[in-house]
């Protein structure tokens, strides 16, 4: 039996499936993370863009969840990523991780394991050598967590 | 068996939308869409055939509760559809996450699948709705306000023209889908509250109902499991070479904690896997037994200091001024949700795709827990749900089996594994109702007023084992419930809740903490009305005044005729219980003979869950949670000793029978002004309206479940 | 008392001058966050790892700071560009004075 999903959904569920490991627009963080966040980066603008947070978009436990953030940046002396950082805003904790580069590493991307408490959106931001900051978020759904009660 | 990554991705995307491995095995998945030609998805909510057939996509598990009916008639109700060519289908999983999650939750629980989707399921059906009126009226070049739309026929009556939805619906796709359309008005309900030909009966009725376990592949071989009896311990080794050349045998596979026989057929799996020698490592757990549990709870209970979950008032100056105080310690123990079907799983892993059939509660956590254990991305997994031979919240956040499965089936690419539990593994590795011990104490004035209370809990934590973020100072707020949220008006009132965790993993049994808190709530409000020389019934009456709880408790007291004395030998019993979001009262009418035999010859169950989808799925819910519910207080008992479960299957673990079912009568008085919850709400009240109508009949007062353990047996 | 264990890293033996490589790094750790509940219901105490660095010929080349949100076993993959030949040093050190070392030749051409 042959489905015809419309042209037009078609294209919006490409775009969708192409997204399987969440490399989207980041929305705007949480204000749950406004708090952490100033404290963190001052009162720097951070805007959307540059980074590429890439998370499984369902976890069963959120025990041991892989993640990898990648910024593009050419890393030379004039222009590079300075640090990383990971924020979970609805974790006992929201921060995760921070961490410092530099041109020497020659590409910024990290990647770790990291624990997410319950369904939320997991926010990355970068801070580059001229001082500006730049954020992808994805949305993680904890399956374990989802009791129904 | 295909798989399709060669094409193109849209061919994909337009495939596995259109449907689930079922027609591709030739066998029968539940609900499919069986037409020829070309179907158009509409929204992804609402497919359309050029007959006019109109597949609505369902996120949520049809577990027997009717939630498959149900859910089609909120979206059908806007859709202005013929019901009559109404077919639900399970929205595909992996087709769910590659599109964002688009049928939003599939969690089966909670008793939230209507409350918690009917409204944006109307707005599916109103949209769908709008789009092919919409496309009709472009076609025609009219105004879309001048069309109207009934099943599934669109008619501009100015210019006496019509057409039908599957003319339409190639047209209507190519539209926006508009996000927040106009819901009808309550009064205007023609589908909603009504109660349709259920999808899932005939199936089950005539037997051909495709279970897990009657998934057929070519080249299947069947597993049977052994886990470690003891929990939490470990696999140490396992000597193959005594079953290897048993009839029929294949592979032997293990786990951590487990290991499976792959045979032929089921039968020789499992022969070769209880002749196979297996060596556990205990780890510690090896001395627990039912007793050593009861005594760890009493720790709790005997602790200086507990978490206190709800405060009111000054209990201890209550007391202290109390006309009486009476005391009492109720308990209840472990039980297994004893699916009809045990646990089951098949699962195919070839070429980096991986294809799982099961009867889960939630598709999401099926496919998060198959990739996640096999390596495989999301995007490769497929979850093909079939019905669930019964759920009741053994199969949503545990998902144990489809893990083992899936790794079974990783040893052996390209052969497809039917995992399936012995019912004696179904028993001994279930996720249990946890134990629970709570001491309670109430004072009365002079003139026998209820002036205060104290509930202290010792309690196993469901919610710490997979969202320990819920607890806060120790104290967890599902297990609470019943104390922490009650609805008397008693002006000094503590509950305290000492957590403690024994071994067992525990799991979230129909209606979880509502088993056992409102029987030990429900039977000591009984003890106090005693106590104060009242009738139960009129001593809760004055503490209720404007709540909800009082119209279901004055609904069911009025059905038993609770005023007037009942016949010679016949007894009364009553609750109040609210849950889920819903209200519900139970009254029971049992006679005694012999001061030991249990004749329950009639329950009465009222419940306000403030709207209906599917109005006989209601009365369904309220019979079954009755039986539920009897079949908790009457029969059902896990014991532990050397840390491991003792009971095995049907024959130490009975469950209540037909013989045994008394009559059950629903009243269902929805008052309007919200939805909730209909799965669960139902067996709370009746468990204490046994407990209160048992006292009434012997003055014995039963503080702990099962009866048989209090010398009462069953008349069938 | 720490319960920081062994670490384990994956580099390359050797790399062209210039080159971007990739380094693994694992510690034993059981990262106990402090937000975990023991069988009646108290807090765990918190334990866990809280700076990670790798320097490369004495030149620290990558830090971090973890928080209790860092799984089990921390792991940490980065990269570094290909100077000259030597020595790579990680040292991992937790809340209580826990500290794990390990190091890793590189011969860069």
């Amino acid at each position: 039996m042959r489905l015809d999903i419309g042209r037009r959904r078609a294209l919006q569920a490409l775009a969708a499936g192409a997204c399987l490991l969440a490399v989207r627009p980041a929305s705007a963080a949480s204000a749950e993370l406004d708090p952490v966040l100033r404290e963190v980066f001052g009162g720097r603008e951070i805007r959307e863009g540059r980074v590429t947070l890439e998370l499984p978009r369902l976890a069963e436990s959120g025990n041991v969840v892989p993640v990898t953030v990648s910024v593009d940046s050419p890393m030379t002396p004039q222009d590079h990523v300075k640090s990383i950082h990971l924020f979970a805003g609805k974790n006992p904790q929201p921060r995760v991780l921070d961490t410092q580069l530099g041109p020497h590493n020659g590409v910024a991307r990290v990647s770790s394991r990291i624990r997410i408490a319950q369904s939320q959106q997991i926010l990355a931001v970068a801070v580059m050598s001229d001082d500006s900051a730049w954020s992808a978020a994805v949305d993680v759904v904890v399956t374990i967590t989802g009791c129904g009660d | 068996m295909t798989t399709t990554f060669k094409e193109s991705r849209r061919d994909f995307l337009v495939k596995s939308a259109a449907v689930t491995g079922g027609l591709v095995l030739g066998i029968r998945m539940p609900g499919l869409a069986q037409a020829a030609g070309d179907a158009t998805e509409v929204t992804h909510w609402v497919v359309i055939q050029p007959d006019d057939t109109v597949v609505i996509r369902i996120a949520r598990s049809e577990l027997g509760q009717g939630s498959f009916t149900g859910l089609s008639q909120l979206v059908a109700e806007e859709l202005e559809c013929d019901w009559n060519k109404v077919r639900p289908e399970y929205a595909d999983v992996n087709e769910h996450v590659r599109r964002d999650r688009i049928w939003k939750d599939m969690l089966t629980g909670g008793s939230r699948s209507i409350r918690d989707s009917q409204e944006y399921l109307r707005k599916a059906g109103a949209s769908a709705r709008e789009m092919l009126v919409a496309a009709a009226a472009q076609q025609w070049g009219v105004p879309a306000s001048q069309c109207t739309v009934s099943k599934s026929v669109i008619t501009h009556s100015a210019s006496g023209r019509s057409t039908t939805f599957g003319k339409v619906a190639s047209a209507a796709s190519m539209l926006d889908m508009p996000e927040n359309p106009k819901l009808k008005d309550k009064k205007d309900w023609k589908l909603i509250g009504t109660s349709p030909a259920r999808f899932d009966v005939p199936d089950k009725s005539t037997g051909k109902q495709v279970y897990a376990a009657d998934v057929r592949l070519p080249g299947t071989v069947y597993a049977s499991i052994v886990q470690c009896p003891v929990f939490g311990g470990k696999l140490v080794s396992y000597d193959e070479a005594k079953v290897r050349s048993m009839r029929g045998v294949k592979r032997v596979v293990a786990g951590e904690d487990w290991v499976a026989v792959v045979a032929d057929n089921w039968w020789r799996a499992n022969q070769a896997v209880k002749a196979l020698p297996v060596q556990w490592d205990e780890a510690g757990n090896g001395d627990v037994s039912s007793d050593s549990i009861m005594q760890f709870l009493r720790t709790g209970i005997d602790a200086k200091d507990v978490p206190v979950a709800r405060k009111d008032g000054d209990v201890d100056r209550a007391f202290a001024g109390a006309a009486k105080v009476i005391e009492a310690e109720y308990h209840s123990g472990y039980l297994n949700h004893a699916t009809m079907e045990p646990q089951c799983a098949t699962a195919l892993f070839k070429d980096d795709r991986l294809d799982v059939w099961v009867g889960t509660q939630n598709g999401e956590a099926t496919i998060t827990a198959a990739s996640e254990t096999v390596g495989v991305p999301l995007e490769n997994v497929y979850v093909h749900k079939t019905h669930a031979g019964g759920g009741f919240g053994r199969r949503g956040p545990h998902q144990e089996y489809t893990r083992q499965a899936v790794t079974i089936a990783k040893e052996m690419p390209g052969t497809p594994v039917c995992l399936q539990w012995s019912r004696e593994e179904d028993i001994r590795h279930g996720r249990y109702r946890p134990v629970t011990l709570v001491k309670l104490r109430g004072a009365l004035d002079k003139d026998g007023n209820w002036i205060g209370w104290h509930a202290r809990q010792a309690d196993q934590s469901i919610i710490v084992t997979v969202r320990p973020a819920m607890i806060e100072n120790g104290i967890d707020p599902i297990n609470t419930r019943s104390f922490r949220d009650n609805p008397y008006k008693v002006a000094n009132f503590t509950n305290e809740y000492a957590m403690r965790n024994p071994h067992v993993p525990p799991g979230f049994w129909r209606a979880v903490a509502h088993t056992n808190n409102p029987f030990y709530r429900e039977c000591f409000i009984d003890e106090l009305a005693h106590a104060a020389g009242k009738d139960p019934y009129q001593f809760r009456r004055p503490l209720l005044q404007g709540t909800k709880d009082l119209a279901v408790l004055d609904a069911v007291a009025k059905a038993v005729n609770w005023n007037s004395r009942p016949a010679r030998g016949v007894h009364r019993g009553i609750a109040v219980v609210d849950s889920y979001g819903s209200y519900t009262a139970a009254a029971v009418e049992l006679s005694v003979e012999g001061g030991s035999v249990i004749d329950v010859k009639r329950v009465i169950v009222a419940i306000d869950c403030g709207n209906v989808a599917h109005a006989d799925a209601v009365n369904g819910q309220i019979e079954s949670g009755v039986i539920w519910g009897l079949s908790a207080i009457m029969h059902e008992d896990i014991t532990i000793k050397d840390g491991r479960v003792e009971q095995s299957n049907f024959h130490d673990y009975p469950v209540l029978r037909l013989a045994e079912t008394p009559t059950i009568e629903s009243i269902v008085m929805p008052s309007g002004d919200f939805w909730g919850g209909v799965g669960e709400p139902p067996i709370g009240a009746v468990i204490p309206a046994i407990g209160n109508a048992i006292f009434s009949a012997t003055g014995k007062r039963i503080r702990s479940m099962p009866l048989k353990h209090h010398g009462f047996s069953y008349k069938t | 008392m720490s319960r920081i264990g062994k670490p384990r890293v994956r580099v390359p033996e050797s790399a062209k001058r210039g080159e971007v490589f990739e380094i693994r790094t694992m510690v034993e750790h059981p990262m106990e966050s402090g937000f975990r509940y023991n069988n009646i219901g108290q807090l765990v105490p918190r334990h866990i790892v809280e700076t990670f660095t790798c320097t490369y010929n004495g030149r620290e080349i990558f830090r971090a700071r973890l928080h209790p949100a860092v799984s089990t076993n921390p792991y940490f993959l980065f990269h570094t560009v290909a100077t000259e030949s030597g020595e790579l040093v990680f040292t991992w050190s937790d809340d209580q004075g826990g500290v794990a070392t390990i190091s890793a030749r590189i011969e860069v051409s």
